[in-house]
């Protein structure tokens, strides 16, 4: 919503020879200590999983992150199954891997529980991992931008629609993802979220076909798929706690102009298990996990509004 | 309450005296250029060194003892008038008064009884006259009454283009901004850039920020007072402008043989219009204009009615596949009716509403297609009438009611996904508000004057409606709905408030007095926002259970002083406010189409200070003003910044304004502001941590507020070239050219933290600006 209210703002002001600007500049502000920062998300796919500790640091301080290193981490079950994660290149990158090409750590129904000792401290975080819908399937209309952008990307394009129905029964919450070529759309800004099958709790929306703006966030606003490109989209079930994270991770990503909201600390489900311990930072979470992929072809892109 | 209206009754029968049998002269008095009934006349009757002013009608009551008296007549810009007059019989004096700048080619600051700064016992009361609002540089020559009012003393906002203005220390909801009457809901056209209100159709501004009479309520910051001008009673009057944004045009003109006269004001902006013929694609479309319209009509029945009527549409419309819209409309009838010669009534009935719309997909008619609608408004009626008695030259009651009802519809909307609909709105909310209101304005002596009042005020939600009750589970964040209770009928939930008001004035000499003032001020409607700047989406949401009140105690002490026969007049004033309820945002936040917004709502209390000194030169080729405010503004929230204190958004500890007019001669006016304010207030974060490939910020003092942006500050200048030539033989043009931001300063709105576009592993400060560059305009004004 935010984001339509932004361009439509930009382009009244554009047109009104406003001259409203956005300048990089150095900024002073203090720092504080540093916190241990859990990286971890579990899926029912038969892959390796990897969790990352790692430690916050100066705001301004642009340097990789300090690894965590030697602490102990678990996960284990609802059915008391341990998953024993190794930091196997010293790098605070812990690791699980299969025994077999078929043996996943997740369970559609399943819960969850991180544990992580480091030193005297004891960290724990939860989580559950939901039931996912299959995409059933892709389609792509060609548009073009009225302006060509200034920094030379594609004016015109493929914009990618996948078509999935949310299952019966309210509360159930999505991550988008989606590649190009195999390369992630990494901004925070298109972190693209779902509530049942639209954007909010408000919206009475279970048991729907995903509505249109999140069937199509697919690719960026104003990216374009082009021929030949490979488009891949994964529908992750996440549970609410981590619904409300990834919307504030991408909020306090960009946080600016007219319409921003006070700057507030990002929610955190890893908690110390000594309350008055140390407190740490990140998030731990699990998804049922649905992909799609499709070739682009111009032959079979269907009419814009189709 | 009861013990109240005796001591009232007490305080009334002492100052009045028995036995001489007493008359009354009263009238109203007009501009003779264009018959506009003048608001603040002073009418002084020399033989008892006392008198009275006109109300915002235009009327005068003088009860006195029967005599021979010489009234004197005197507003500042007009020729005075003295009268002498045999008072055996109630009298009936209408009078038109002429202007005086005709002869002296003077600029008037402002319209009113020339020592009234020091005499009146009004405090906290700003007046700026329209002539001098469009004097003044404005942002791209489109002369605009909310950005005028912000160079005022104890006025700031969030940041340039954003909407509304705060009063000390009180949210933009918090003002109660009427135009005639009626309150407008929503202030500004494009955002926040300009305000609603034409400049053509406005007669008189006034901002009241304390001391604030038992009559108004509502609102517990300020009040904005904005009156529509009657139209011209005399003679058929053009007036138009072409400017950068809008196109203006007005008319006005008398009827029935000058007992009615009225008035009829449009803008547009054309932006679009010039635009159209380079947009293709999907732009084609595009839809991004803005219009207003005002009018307003009274007829003189006979001598002892006059009714009005007046109405305002505007409407920002915005987006092309994709649409946006929203505006206010409102509606005022008024009777105006003397019962005798004492006693004056006037009686309002209004209606405001505001709403918007978003609808996706406008071009998708197809059944199995998708779309997005969605509608939001707030509707109000209301019945308001208020009395004044003129019981002695020394006591004036004012006593009267309201009742308001409210409609509230904050969102209705229906969702089509690949043509399967849902009806995702919310349930419309009712509630009424009722009040009652008596006040004395009390003339002990020549040098002290009482103004007291009390006014009850009464809030009920009504059914069809829910309760909700919620569970708070850590302090500070989302509260969980435990339980709804459904009402078809009834009350649901009520508030019942005193409201004391008094100010009293303490006249050292006759240049010199010292006023203060209390008020307790209750708010049962809150504009429910979280962003920076109000957004046109925000919805004003009634009290209920769970939203308490909005309470405001203040205290104001003040010195006044004119210098010079009047020329100058200067004022410093002190200000405490207590603020209650006041309401604040869990993190993340919904608080659009979501049923239990109301546990997405944090509450605590608010406190303002500041000291405020203000200059004015009335007189002479060079008027203007200087101001300076030292102030504070904070919140304490439950959940908040660790629950203590923080400064709110728009605290700014340092706030100077200069606005300088000079008549050079009878072609040529300059004028000049300069503006310099603290940076407001902002959180940044302290550390970083990386998740899922991104740096995000951290705040280890989850603190709010703590740092503050760059200072404001700003230099505008404007010169206004009448033609020399006719227009047509009779009309008058005239050529306004404005520069703002004259040096070019690139003044932050706000400072941000962000993760780098081409690397989400880099973290980087931006300072966003609204305006970047210096803003040149022209606009040419005419006049038949």
């Amino acid at each position: 919503m935010k984001k339509i209210f932004a361009q439509l703002f930009i382009l009244s002001l554009t047109l009104g020879a406003l001259t409203s600007c956005e300048d990089v500049v150095d900024l002073d502000i203090p720092s504080g200590d540093p916190q241990l920062v859990v990286d971890g998300w579990v899926t029912n796919q038969a892959t390796e999983h990897t969790i990352r500790l790692t430690e916050s640091a100066p705001y301004f301080d642009n340097s990789p992150a300090k690894p965590v290193l030697n602490a102990t981490v678990i996960v284990t079950d609802d059915k008391g199954k341990v998953f024993t994660f190794k930091d196997l290149k010293n790098n605070g990158y812990y690791v699980w891997k299969p025994a077999s090409a078929s043996d996943s750590l997740g369970r559609i129904g399943g819960t969850y529980t991180l544990n992580v000792k480091f030193g005297t401290e004891e960290y724990r975080a939860t989580t559950k991992l939901n039931r996912v819908p299959k995409i059933d399937s892709m389609t792509y209309f060609f548009d073009k931008l009225p302006v060509a952008p200034t920094d030379g990307s594609p004016q015109e394009g493929y914009k990618p629609e996948f078509f999935a129905r949310d299952p019966t029964g309210a509360g159930d919450c999505y991550w988008i993802k989606s590649y190009r070529n195999g390369k992630y759309y990494n901004s925070a800004s298109n972190i693209s979220t779902a509530f049942d099958a639209a954007f909010s709790p408000g919206a009475n929306s279970d048991g729907l076909i995903f509505i249109l703006p999140i069937r199509q966030s697919v690719v960026p606003q104003i990216e374009f798929a082009l021929e030949k490109d490979t488009i891949k989209v994964e529908l992750l079930s996440v549970s609410l706690e981590a619904y409300y994270f990834l919307n504030q991770v991408r909020m306090e990503s960009t946080n600016g102009g007219l319409f921003a909201t006070p700057p507030s600390n990002i929610f955190t489900n890893v908690t110390n298990v000594n309350p008055n311990g140390r407190k740490a930072l990140g998030f731990f979470g699990a998804s049922g996990v649905s992909t799609f992929q499709t070739v682009i072809d111009a032959k079979k892109a269907k009419p814009k509004n189709g | 309450m009861k013990q109240i209206l005796t001591s009232l009754v007490f305080l009334l029968t002492l100052t009045y005296g028995y036995g001489q049998e007493r008359k009354t002269v009263s009238g109203y008095i007009k501009d003779a250029s264009d018959g506009e009934s003048l608001i603040g006349v002073s009418v002084y009757v020399r033989e008892i060194g006392n008198g009275t002013v006109t109300n915002d009608y235009g009327y005068y009551a003088l009860n006195l003892p029967t005599g021979t008296y010489t009234l004197v007549f005197n507003y500042i810009g007009y020729e005075k008038i003295e009268k002498k007059i045999e008072l055996t019989a109630d009298l009936k004096l209408n009078l038109e008064l002429k202007d005086e700048s005709l002869k002296l080619q003077e600029v008037v600051v402002k319209a009113t009884k020339e020592d009234e700064n020091v005499k009146n016992i009004e405090m906290s009361v700003n007046k700026v006259e329209m002539k001098t609002i469009r004097q003044m540089p404005a942002l791209l020559g489109e002369v605009d009454l909310v950005r005028s009012i912000q160079l005022l003393p104890g006025v700031t906002s969030v940041g340039e283009g954003a909407s509304g203005f705060n009063v000390r220390g009180g949210n933009i909801d918090q003002n109660l901004v009427l135009l005639d009457e009626a309150p407008v809901f929503n202030s500004s056209h494009l955002f926040g850039f300009f305000s609603v209100f034409n400049p053509d159709a406005i007669k008189d501004v006034k901002l009241v920020k304390g001391g604030i009479p038992a009559q108004y309520g509502g609102r517990i910051s300020s009040i904005l007072d904005v009156r529509l001008k009657e139209g011209n009673s005399k003679k058929t009057e053009i007036n138009g402008g072409v400017g950068t944004i809008f196109s203006r045009l007005s008319y006005e003109r008398p009827f029935a043989k000058g007992k009615g006269s009225f008035i009829v004001a449009g803008r547009r902006s054309y932006i679009d219009v010039l635009a159209k013929p380079f947009l293709s694609g999907d732009l084609k479309g595009s839809r991004f204009y803005f219009y207003d319209f005002t009018a307003k009509a009274n007829y003189r029945i006979d001598d002892k009615n006059t009714v009005y009527a007046s109405g305002y549409f505007g409407r920002d419309v915005f987006g092309a596949d994709f649409g946006f819209d929203w505006g206010n409309q409102t509606a005022t009838a008024r009777w105006n009716h003397v019962f005798n010669n004492k006693l004056f009534m006037n009686f309002t009935t209004f209606y405001s509403n505001y709403d918007y719309g978003l609808e996706s997909d406008r071009n998708n008619t197809s059944k199995t297609g998708d779309k997005f609608k969605w509608n939001s408004n707030i509707q109000t009626w209301s019945l308001k009438p208020d009395f004044t008695y003129y019981l002695t030259p020394n006591n004036t009651v004012t006593f009267g009611g309201q009742y308001i009802n409210y409609t509230s519809k904050p969102g209705t909307a229906l969702a089509i996904s690949s043509g399967e609909s849902r009806n995702i709105s919310l349930d419309a909310r009712y509630a009424d508000e009722s009040a009652l209101y008596i006040g004395n304005e009390q003339k002990v002596n020549d040098w002290l004057s009482f103004q007291y009042g009390i006014r009850y005020s009464h809030f009920r939600n009504l059914g069809p409606g829910t309760n909700f009750e919620f569970q708070e589970i850590v302090k500070g964040e989302r509260k969980i709905p435990v339980s709804e209770t459904k009402y078809e009928t009834g009350v649901i939930n009520e508030y019942g408030n005193w409201e004391p008001r008094f100010s009293t004035k303490i006249e050292l000499s006759p240049s010199t007095s010292i006023k203060a003032s209390y008020n307790r001020t209750v708010q049962y409607l809150h504009l429910l926002s979280n962003t920076a700047a109000s957004s046109p989406l925000d919805v004003w949401t009634l009290s209920s259970k769970i939203i308490k009140p909005q309470i405001a105690d203040q205290v104001a002490l003040g010195w006044f002083q004119n210098f010079q026969d009047n020329t100058y007049e200067a004022s410093v004033e002190v200000y405490y406010k207590d603020l209650q309820n006041q309401i604040d945002y869990v993190r993340n936040s919904d608080l659009l189409l979501n049923k239990y917004l109301e546990g997405d709502l944090l509450f605590g209390n608010g406190r303002a200070y500041g000291a405020e000194f203000y200059v004015k030169k009335n007189r002479g080729k060079l008027t203007g003003w200087m101001s300076y405010t030292l102030a504070r503004t904070e919140r304490k929230i439950e959940g908040i910044n660790n629950n203590g204190w923080f400064p709110a958004r728009f605290d700014k500890t340092h706030n100077l304004s200069v606005v300088g007019l000079y008549q050079l001669n009878e072609r040529w006016s300059f004028s000049t502001n300069f503006a310099f304010n603290t940076g407001t207030p902002a959180s940044f974060p302290t550390n970083r941590f990386e998740w899922g490939g991104w740096a995000l910020p951290q705040n280890v003092n989850d603190s709010r507020n703590a740092s503050r942006i760059p200072s404001y500050h700003r230099l505008d200048f404007g010169a206004t070239l009448k033609s020399k030539k006719k227009l047509f033989g009779k009309g008058q043009g005239e050529w306004v050219f404005s520069v703002y931001n004259a040096y070019n300063r690139r003044n932050p709105f706000s400072t941000y933290v962000q993760q780098n576009e081409d690397n989400n592993l880099q973290t980087e400060a931006v300072r966003y600006s609204i305006i970047g560059s210096v803003i040149p305009a022209v606009t040419y004004n005419f006049k038949f």
